[in-house]
């Protein structure tokens, strides 16, 4: 199951290659994560960042932060490139590149209020 | 009646789907049992309203407003285990860690009864409450928490508790415990009897030493704190241990299971322990945490095994024993997650989202928890525990490659950063779970 949710790494190239050609990063957002699952997956970012990702604290809001920001903090934080990281390092390696793509693209997507 | 069977009649249902409204209704006696002419998707009775029945709750209907969701919670403020430990060193009061059902109700619909649910009837689907109503519920989801195991430890019973408090649920039995500390001497005791595992909050008994030393060295420094342990290791042993070092020196003395850390007699009325090999000790503060099982509803409901604890499918958290009952948090055998505050919540809304898809006839999603333990050495001194999970063959596993402690070598400003992500958590988990506003 969880292979499965982890694109093989030649096909990860290939996204990449594509992404990169086509300047478009949202194209690897789309692959067989509904909207549904990636909803139930924010959900365990709340328990830090408040329900829908809102609360803004000594812990940042995520929501309606654009989408790009949040997907490269988010790999940076799994590639451990983000220097001082307490937890997010260690959270962000739990989760495939398209799951992190998908989540920076939900709360993008919400209004911060 | 018969133009509300047509009303639930199945193209009516296809059509309702078709436009992405409300997917399915439950057998029409169990409409009209609510008493209302509204539509219900479905009844579901919640009991427990702490960070697992509330988080349920409350996404059961962010998930699905038509969803009729009754929470039964006996008290009208649930005070929180997770900073707790603030309340015992005087940093915070007890207030502060207080939570209400006010948003569950104003903002998302949830019927709230402040009663104790007695009984349960697996067959009729039916909760009986302390005050004597009973409700029908088509899914069940209970999130009972722990329950003590009274007298495992010879002469520690409820009475008991009274004098040696286990603090081990928040609220009164939290200033018990600190009316104690508050009355010790310069030079007094404070021991504290933890549990073998499985218990509740397992980083919990040794943040509880390392603040009580903060309040110690502060007012009565010349103070020791005794751990009696049920087991020879713990959890963040080694950040907790260089921690104490740094922090306390030897002020909070470890003995672990080998050594003769297992308490097994508790005079309450003298404040003295005996241990496996006969050792007695005698405190000015006793703490005694006893050995631990799923809240006592849960036997009721017949989800419980032999070891006390509820065993549930890993991808709806449904009990496997009764089908339509759902169980989260403490009282469930989740291995590897721990029975912590945090990951009731991330349950919570595994389970609120797998009632939901049961509803709306679809299969459940692939779940995904995630949990961090902060625990603190002292206000300013943060450590975390975390990982995420997920469900492999059937069973729950940490994921490989994630998660795991904080570095045993981090900078000072690092624990800094920690403590105050510690209290971000835990303003944040309160907002997700009772919309408090901190």
């Amino acid at each position: 199951m969880i292979r499965s949710i982890l694109p093989h790494k030649h096909t990860l190239h290939k996204l990449l290659l594509v992404t990169f050609f086509a300047g478009a990063t949202s194209f690897v957002h789309a692959e067989e994560i509904s909207s549904a699952q990636v909803k139930l997956i924010a959900g365990t970012c709340a328990n830090c960042h408040g329900t829908d990702g809102k609360l803004a604290g000594a812990i940042p809001a995520i929501a309606g932060r654009p989408s790009t920001v949040l997907e490269a903090q988010l790999l940076a934080y799994k590639q451990g490139l983000q220097p001082n990281t307490t937890v997010m390092d260690r959270i962000a390696k739990g989760f495939s590149d398209a799951e992190l793509s998908a989540l920076a693209d939900y709360f993008a997507n919400i209004n911060k209020d | 009646m018969s133009d509300q069977k047509n009303l639930f009649s199945s193209s009516r249902r296809q059509l309702l789907k078709g436009l992405g409204l409300v997917s399915i209704f439950p057998a029409i006696s169990a409409c009209a049992a609510t008493g209302t002419s509204k539509a219900s998707a479905g009844r579901v009775v919640v009991i427990g309203g702490g960070f697992g029945g509330a988080t349920a709750a409350k996404y059961i209907k962010r998930g699905n407003p038509a969803i009729d969701v009754t929470l039964v919670e006996p008290n009208k403020t649930f005070y929180t285990c997770p900073f707790s430990n603030l309340v015992l060193a005087g940093e915070r009061q007890l207030d502060s860690i207080g939570h209400n059902y006010d948003e569950l109700q104003q903002v998302y619909g949830v019927k709230v009864v402040h009663a104790l649910a007695q009984d349960i009837d697996p067959v009729a689907k039916r909760v009986s409450l302390s005050d004597g109503q009973s409700l029908q519920y088509d899914k069940l989801l209970l999130s009972p928490g722990i329950d003590m195991r009274w007298n495992a430890i010879e002469g520690y019973d409820e009475a008991a508790a009274e004098l040696a408090p286990h603090a081990w649920k928040a609220g009164p039995q939290t200033l018990i415990l600190r009316q104690q500390l508050e009355a010790m001497e310069d030079g007094d005791t404070f021991i504290m009897s933890v549990p073998g595992n499985p218990f509740r909050c397992p980083p919990g008994p040794y943040e509880r030493a390392s603040l009580v030393a903060h309040y110690l060295k502060q007012h009565k420094p010349r103070s020791k704190i005794l751990i009696l342990d049920g087991k020879d290791n713990f959890s963040k042993q080694g950040l907790f241990t260089a921690g104490w070092q740094a922090h306390y020196g030897d002020m909070i003395e470890w003995v672990s299971l080998s050594n003769d850390g297992r308490v097994v007699r508790v005079d309450a009325a003298n404040k003295e322990v005996e241990t496996e090999f006969g050792t007695r000790h005698k405190a000015a503060a006793l703490n005694i945490i006893p050995p631990q099982k799923a809240g006592f509803i849960a036997d009721r409901a017949g989800v419980t095994d032999q070891s006390g604890w509820v065993p549930v499918n890993p991808v709806t958290f449904e009990s496997t024993q009764v089908k339509d009952i759902y169980v989260v948090g403490d009282a469930t055998v989740a291995a590897p997650m721990p029975k912590s505050g945090f990951a009731a919540n991330a349950q919570g809304k595994v389970a609120a989202s797998a009632i939901v898809a049961a509803f709306a006839g679809i299969t459940p999603l692939d779940p995904v928890w995630a949990n961090t333990c902060y625990s603190l050495i002292n206000p300013d001194y943060g450590i975390s525990v975390a990982d995420v999970y997920r469900v492999q063959d059937s069973q729950i596993i940490a994921v490989e490659g994630a998660g795991g402690l904080s570095a045993a070598d981090a900078s000072d400003n690092i624990r800094r950063s920690e403590a105050a992500y510690a209290v971000g958590w835990y303003n944040a988990i309160s907002q997700d779970t009772w919309g408090t506003k901190l």
